[in-house]
């Protein structure tokens, strides 16, 4: 078994004292972040990129990956307690979580989050060891016109899956990727968009751009709004759940499980979808659904698996061909850049330490999540007396130096501070800044192998259509957008019909999307 | 596909809290739904000017300026498109907390400035003697102590123990000196 050989190398470095202590501090700043509305995996990741350079690459996406599945354990916590979502993927946990809390089964409630994620977690990373290496050696063999088709295939998934409206999303992609050719042109050495600034000839800084618009942007929208700090009066009793509830919620987190792994494959998938599939099927699948938003022991624990699962596959796309599927994985990619190491087919054999030694922690940290989650559960709710005002300032402060250390340059902290702004202006008006900046990351790539496309077949499109790969993703990408119109051309009848019936139901349909985004943008802000 | 399941997992009563306030904001919103998209398409068309003024060469050779042509034809058509057809997330509006963030964003400013002349503790100070006091509305007595702290402990983490090369720090200069060193 290579797999296993492999991973047990893997094991070898993460055990590494430094490594598993790196793992630990990941998980905890996770956890925390995911208890503490207003500072979502995101930002945190942004604003710990500086502080990675200076950390040895493997130790680096050890934590940062700690932080990305922490984080999915921690913002259960105040989902269920207050029914605020401390992260975008457990808004779906607040519609029965509370109700949990509602009627005592608080404990119970943490108690199956933190089974269920753990669950889903292991079932993922297991997929990942086997999948992974097969995956790659497949890859290897994809030429520049299926890679032009695949990166553009992740920019499509993710704009079109995303929560906002999905013109919005490729517009805010063609934006990040013409920002990315800000400076010199990779071939003839030209200078663009630089309006004859010697700063911005070697580009625009990816961290300074994702800690404008994740960090400095979303701390100011927070601040925007009054936050009352929010007491937990709720007594926390039987986390470990009794039989009954293990036996309602064993096909739900089995479900959640495989779910929340395919979702993450997915470029585009990840977290807050795979936790709203994982929602909806739990509830048609359901003898009785009505029982779904009053307290349903199923609403809770699949959704949480899934998150958990999905998070971790999200790692496959990201390892194996390169594509980040989402924001959190593009600021990991960015890092592994900043180290000098290229995330893509080749990266399981020229850097095994990377790959099995980020693997194998994972098994690491979601024992240590388990661990922290159950017993200690009641540590991590004090951390909501820290108030909201205190935090985003040192916050603010943090991300003005970080950026600074980068290049030790000030320029860069004006850079942050211009997407900060633009971050706050995007968040308010519903413009979502992810796509911006996964778009920015792929861009010289795309970039890169477009050009190489167009040399080899001698600048005709022809190529996309003759290379297998290509055509068979060009042929998938029609066939969402055929399947993206009917499906609205039915939603459409559906709300016509339903215009018909009365008209407080349809104004459910037609909200139904905009509002969830709402929610997921509105995750500090918590219910009224 | 995420959005479909969407609709089929939430009823009524759980998108209740989520939904915008209707009415007042109608307006205001309306006006900027058709006004931002439209200074959109302005900056894509000037992006496309830009490309092409880097000279696109041929598709077999390409110039500097053809795939940013390519890229921003594209943004310019996503833009036109939600000139033509608005989206229907309403924005949100600006409130007289609005005006008090493009007072802290002016306040960075002046940080960044005088952290380049006099470096970093002063400016630290100042900064988070600002936003703890007017955004975080603390009281003094958590406010001093946390801004003296807060610059003391960062200027150690960043300079010291990482060896961040902080501009020339009027402080760490002088305060040897007046205190007989």
């Amino acid at each position: 078994m290579d797999a296993l050989n492999n991973l047990g190398q893997g094991f070898s470095v993460a055990f590494d004292p430094m490594n598993l202590l790196f793992v630990f501090i990941g998980v905890v700043i996770g956890t925390a972040i995911g208890v503490l509305p207003g500072l979502g995996p995101t930002a945190t990741i942004a604003l710990l990129l500086p502080i990675t350079y200076t950390m040895d690459p493997v130790g680096a996406v050890i934590m940062l990956a700690g932080i990305y599945y922490g984080s999915m354990y921690g913002g259960t916590i105040t989902s269920v307690l207050l029914r605020l979502p401390g992260e975008a993927a457990s808004v779906v946990t607040t519609f029965d979580g509370y109700q949990m809390t509602k009627q005592g089964r608080a404990g119970t409630a943490l108690g199956i989050s933190a089974i269920g994620s753990f669950i889903g977690g292991t079932v993922a990373i297991v997929g990942l060891t086997f999948l992974a290496p097969l995956l790659s050696k497949v890859a290897v063999a994809v030429g520049p016109a299926g890679y032009v088709a695949i990166m553009i295939l992740g920019l499509f998934l993710v704009t079109s899956l995303g929560t906002g409206s999905t013109v919005k999303s490729l517009f805010m992609a063609g934006v990040g990727l013409l920002l990315s050719t800000v400076g010199q042109d990779p071939v003839t050495g030209t200078a663009r968009f630089t309006f004859g600034q010697t700063s911005l000839l070697g580009g625009l800084d990816f961290v300074a751009i994702a800690m404008g618009l994740f960090g400095v942007g979303e701390l100011l929208h927070s601040l925007e709004r009054s936050e009352k700090g929010q007491a937990v009066t709720t007594k926390i009793k039987n986390i470990w759940p009794s039989r009954k509830d293990f036996k309602d919620s064993s096909g739900a987190i089995a479900r959640g499980s495989v779910l929340g792994f395919f979702i993450g494959v997915l470029p585009g998938g990840g977290g807050v979808i795979s936790s709203l599939a994982s929602y909806a099927m739990e509830k048609r699948r359901a003898k009785d659904p009505s029982r779904f938003g009053k307290g349903a022991i199923e609403g809770v624990a699949g959704p949480e698996t899934a998150n958990n699962a999905s998070s971790t596959s999200a790692f496959i796309p990201l390892l194996v061909l390169g594509i980040p599927s989402n924001v959190v994985l593009a600021l990991i990619y960015g890092a592994l850049l900043l180290h000098g190491i290229t995330p893509g087919p080749q990266l399981i054999n020229d850097h095994p330490n990377v790959f099995w030694g980020v693997v194998a922690s994972m098994y690491i940290g979601n024992l240590m999540l388990i661990i922290l989650n159950i017993p200690l559960v009641g540590v991590f709710i004090q951390m909501l007396r820290v108030r909201a005002g205190i935090l985003s300032t040192f916050a603010l402060l943090v991300v003005m130096v970080g950026v600074f250390s980068i290049n030790n340059n000030p320029f860069d902290m004006w850079v942050v501070l211009v997407f900060g702004v633009l971050g706050w202006v995007m968040i308010k008006a519903h413009f979502d800044p992810g796509p911006l900046v996964l778009a920015f990351i792929l861009g010289p790539i795309l970039e890169k192998s477009f050009r190489q496309t167009m040399l080899i077949s001698e600048g005709s499109f022809g190529i996309f259509a003759s290379d297998p790969v290509s055509a068979a993703i060009f042929i998938l990408i029609g066939l969402f957008i055929l399947y993206g119109f009917i499906t609205r051309s039915r939603r459409r009848q559906g709300t016509r019909r339903a215009a018909a019936a009365g008209p407080e139901e349809s104004n459910t349909l037609v909200h139904a999307p905009a509002a969830l985004s709402n929610s997921i943008r509105q995750k500090d802000k918590g219910a009224p | 596909m995420g959005m479909d399941m969407t609709k089929l997992a939430l009823g009524p009563a759980e998108l209740e809290y989520d939904r915008p306030p209707a009415g007042k904001n109608d307006r205001p919103g309306h006006q900027q739904r058709r006004l931002v998209p439209l200074v959109l398409v302005a900056a894509g068309v000037s992006a496309v000017i830009g490309s092409w003024r880097l000279s696109l060469g041929e598709l077999n050779s390409p110039g500097p300026g053809l795939w940013p042509f390519i890229v921003s034809i594209a943004v310019t058509i996503t833009a036109a498109i939600l000139t033509l057809v608005p989206d229907s997330a309403v924005p949100e509006t600006w409130t007289r907390r609005t005006a008090g963030i493009a007072g802290g964003v002016g306040s960075l400013c002046v940080f960044v400035v005088l952290f380049e002349s006099i470096g970093f503790l002063i400016p630290a100070f100042l900064m988070l003697m600002l936003w703890l006091r007017a955004f975080g509305r603390e009281p003094w007595r958590w406010t001093i102590p946390l801004a003296v702290g807060g610059a003391v402990v960062l200027h150690v983490i960043f300079a010291g123990l990482l060896g961040v090369p902080f501009p020339d720090d009027i402080v760490v200069t002088t305060l040897p000196r007046t205190i007989g060193f």
